[in-house]
C-alpha cells in the first residue's frame, strides 16, 4: 500500500494501479493504455501558440475553463503517447475540482505512482511544466 | 581517457593562462595550446597559420559571416545554402541578409535519394560570391559531393565554406588538398572536449578578414585613440584561449592518428548499413536515406509509423540506447523531408556490431509492446 500523500480520494485506485507495476517499461505501458482510452479531449485544430505548454520536448497543449456549476474543467491534448497519458491522468485528478483546490494542489500523486522517478529529468520537467500550467490556469479562472 | 588526462594534467600541473606572463607555467601553457594547434592542423593537412580556434563549428561559420562575409559583401551579392544545413550554417546567413542585403539561396534535396539536387546547384552557383555546404548530413549521414561543389563555386567565382563537423569524425579532410575555402570544426564530434573547434581558413580568404569579437589577446597596441590588432589567426581569437579544451582536442588527433581514417569510415559505415538492415525488417520502422551506401557516415535516422518519436527515444533510453531526438537543428531539412523530427542512432568507431545488434533487438521489442 501506497502511503498517502496530498491528493484526491478519487486518485487512490490509479496511484495504487501504477506504484504496483514491476518496472518502468510496464509503468510507460500504462501510461499508453490511458492515452488510448483518453485521447485528447482538445481537437488538434485548437491547438495554438497561445495554449501550448512550454518546456515540454513534445508538442502538448492545455485549455482550463469552470462549468456553470464551478467546477474545473481540463481539455489537453499531446502528440506524444506519454505526455497524453500523464495529461488523462492529470485531467482525471483535477477535472470536477474547485479551481482553488487545483491551484493548491501538490504532484504528489505523480511521486508516488513512480511516474517523477520513471521519467528523466527533462520529460519530469515537462510534466512539471504542464501541472504548473494547469494550476496557474486555475488561479486565474479562481479570481475570476 | 587520453583526453581527459591531457585535461587533467593542464589543471593540476601548469595551470596558466597562454600569450601573456613570461613565468614557467605561462611558458608551459603556451607551449600546450600551441603543440595542439599543430597537432590538428597537421591532422587536417594545413599549417597553423590557418587555423583560428573558436568554441565549435557555429561559432567558426559565425566568424565567416560577421569577420568575412559583412566585410566583403554587400546589398545583392548571393549566398548559397543547401536544405540539409544546420541551423548554424543557416541563421547567420538569414541575419546577416537582414544587415547586408545579401541574398539567400537554398538548393533543395532530391527526396528520392536524400542527396542534393546537383543540377539546382549548378544554377544557384551562377553569380554567387559564398557557397555553404554541410560536408556530411548530421540527420541523414549523407556525403555531400564536395569536389565537386568545390570546383563548381571556383569556376563560379565563389568562395566555399564547408561545415565538417559530421565529416571530420569520419573521413580524412585534407584542408589544403580540397581548395576549400573556409572549413568549419568541432572537436566533440571526433573524441575531443566539448566547447573547442576551428576554423580552418585560406591566407588569401584571411587578409580579407576583420575580427568580430575585439578585446584581450588579439591586440597590438591599445591607446584612447584607438587600437592596432595582431595579424593572422591571433587577430580573431579575443580573449583567454579554451586552453585545456585545445589541449584536450589535441589529445584526441594525436589519438586518432593511430587509426587509418578510411579504416574509420568502413567501420562505421559497416555497423550503419547493419543497423538499417536490421532495423528495415521492424514493422513499422522508417529509415531514411541509405546508411548502406558507401558515403554515408554512421548516423541512421528513423521513424516509427505509430510510436511517437520522443515516447520512442524514452523507451529506448530504458535499454540504455542513448538516440538523439527532434528536428537535429535541421528544420528546413526536416521541412523537405515532410516530418517533424526522426529519431537518430549515431555509431563511431568505438561502436561494435554487436551493440548495432542488440540496439535492434531492443527497438524490435518496444515495437512489439507498444505499437
Amino acid at each position: 500500500m501506497t502511503e498517502r500523500g496530498d491528493w484526491p480520494q478519487h486518485l487512490d485506485s490509479i496511484v495504487e494501479e501504477f506504484s504496483g507495476c514491476f518496472d518502468s517499461m510496464e509503468r510507460y505501458e500504462l501510461l499508453f493504455q490511458y492515452a488510448k482510452s483518453h485521447p485528447s479531449s482538445l481537437p488538434q485544430e485548437d491547438w495554438t501558440e497561445e495554449n501550448q505548454v512550454h518546456g515540454c520536448q513534445s508538442r502538448a497543449h492545455i485549455e482550463c475553463s469552470v462549468s456553470e456549476k464551478g467546477q474545473f474543467i481540463l481539455r489537453g491534448g499531446a502528440d506524444a503517447q506519454i505526455v497524453q497519458g500523464l495529461m488523462a491522468i492529470t485531467s482525471i485528478a483535477v477535472n470536477g475540482m474547485h479551481p482553488k483546490e487545483v491551484r493548491q494542489m501538490t504532484p504528489d500523486f505523480a511521486d508516488a505512482m513512480g511516474i517523477r522517478s520513471s521519467l528523466t529529468p527533462s520529460r519530469a520537467n515537462g510534466f512539471l511544466n504542464m501541472f504548473n500550467s494547469v494550476r496557474e490556469e486555475a488561479g486565474k479562472l479562481e479570481v475570476k | 581517457m587520453c583526453v581527459i588526462e591531457a585535461m587533467s594534467r593542464y589543471y593540476t600541473e601548469y595551470n596558466s593562462n597562454a600569450h601573456r606572463a613570461n613565468h614557467t607555467l605561462a611558458d608551459e601553457a603556451t607551449t600546450a595550446l600551441e603543440g595542439a594547434r599543430g597537432s590538428i592542423s597537421r591532422f587536417f593537412g594545413t599549417s597553423p597559420k590557418q587555423m583560428i580556434y573558436t568554441s565549435g563549428a557555429t561559432e567558426a561559420i559565425n566568424l565567416v559571416a560577421y569577420g568575412w562575409a559583412r566585410a566583403n559583401l554587400s546589398d545583392g551579392d548571393v549566398v548559397v545554402l543547401t536544405e540539409m544545413e544546420h541551423h548554424a550554417d543557416i541563421v547567420p546567413w538569414q541575419e546577416l541578409s537582414k544587415e547586408k542585403g545579401i541574398e539567400v539561396r537554398y538548393v533543395p534535396i532530391d527526396l528520392q535519394y536524400f542527396t542534393l539536387d546537383m543540377d539546382a546547384f549548378e544554377v544557384a552557383v551562377q553569380g554567387a560570391s559564398l557557397v555553404c555546404v554541410v560536408h556530411t548530413s548530421n540527420v541523414l549521414g549523407i556525403r555531400n559531393p564536395i569536389e565537386e561543389i568545390v570546383e563548381l563555386s571556383h569556376s563560379a567565382g565563389a568562395r566555399v565554406l564547408v561545415d565538417c563537423a559530421q565529416g571530420a569524425p569520419h573521413e580524412m579532410i585534407n584542408f589544403d588538398l580540397s581548395n576549400i575555402d573556409f572549413a568549419a570544426i568541432s572537436a566533440h564530434k571526433m573524441g575531443g572536449p566539448t566547447g573547442i573547434g576551428c576554423l580552418l581558413v585560406r591566407l588569401d580568404a584571411m587578409v580579407q578578414m576583420r575580427p568580430f569579437l575585439t578585446g584581450g589577446s588579439m591586440i597590438k597596441k591599445v591607446s584612447t585613440e584607438g587600437s592596432t590588432f595582431q595579424e593572422g589567426h591571433a587577430m580573431f581569437e579575443t580573449g583567454t584561449p579554451r586552453i585545456a579544451e585545445a589541449i584536450g582536442w589535441g589529445a584526441a588527433v594525436d589519438w586518432l592518428d593511430q587509426f587509418e581514417m578510411t579504416e574509420i569510415h568502413s567501420h562505421v559505415n559497416s555497423l550503419a548499413a547493419l543497423a538499417a538492415e536490421l532495423m528495415g525488417n521492424i514493422p513499422g520502422i522508417t529509415v531514411f536515406g541509405d546508411p548502406q551506401r558507401n558515403d554515408s557516415s554512421g548516423a541512421v535516422s528513423f521513424l516509427h509509423d505509430s510510436i511517437q518519436s520522443q515516447d520512442l527515444a524514452l523507451l529506448l533510453d530504458e535499454g540504455g540506447f542513448a538516440v538523439r531526438t527532434g528536428h537535429h537543428c535541421a528544420q528546413p531539412l526536416m521541412d523537405a523531408m515532410g516530418v517533424p523530427s526522426t529519431n537518430r542512432a549515431s555509431f563511431w568507431v568505438y561502436n561494435t556490431s554487436e551493440e548495432v545488434s542488440s540496439f535492434a533487438k531492443h527497438l524490435s521489442e518496444v515495437v512489439s509492446r507498444f505499437s
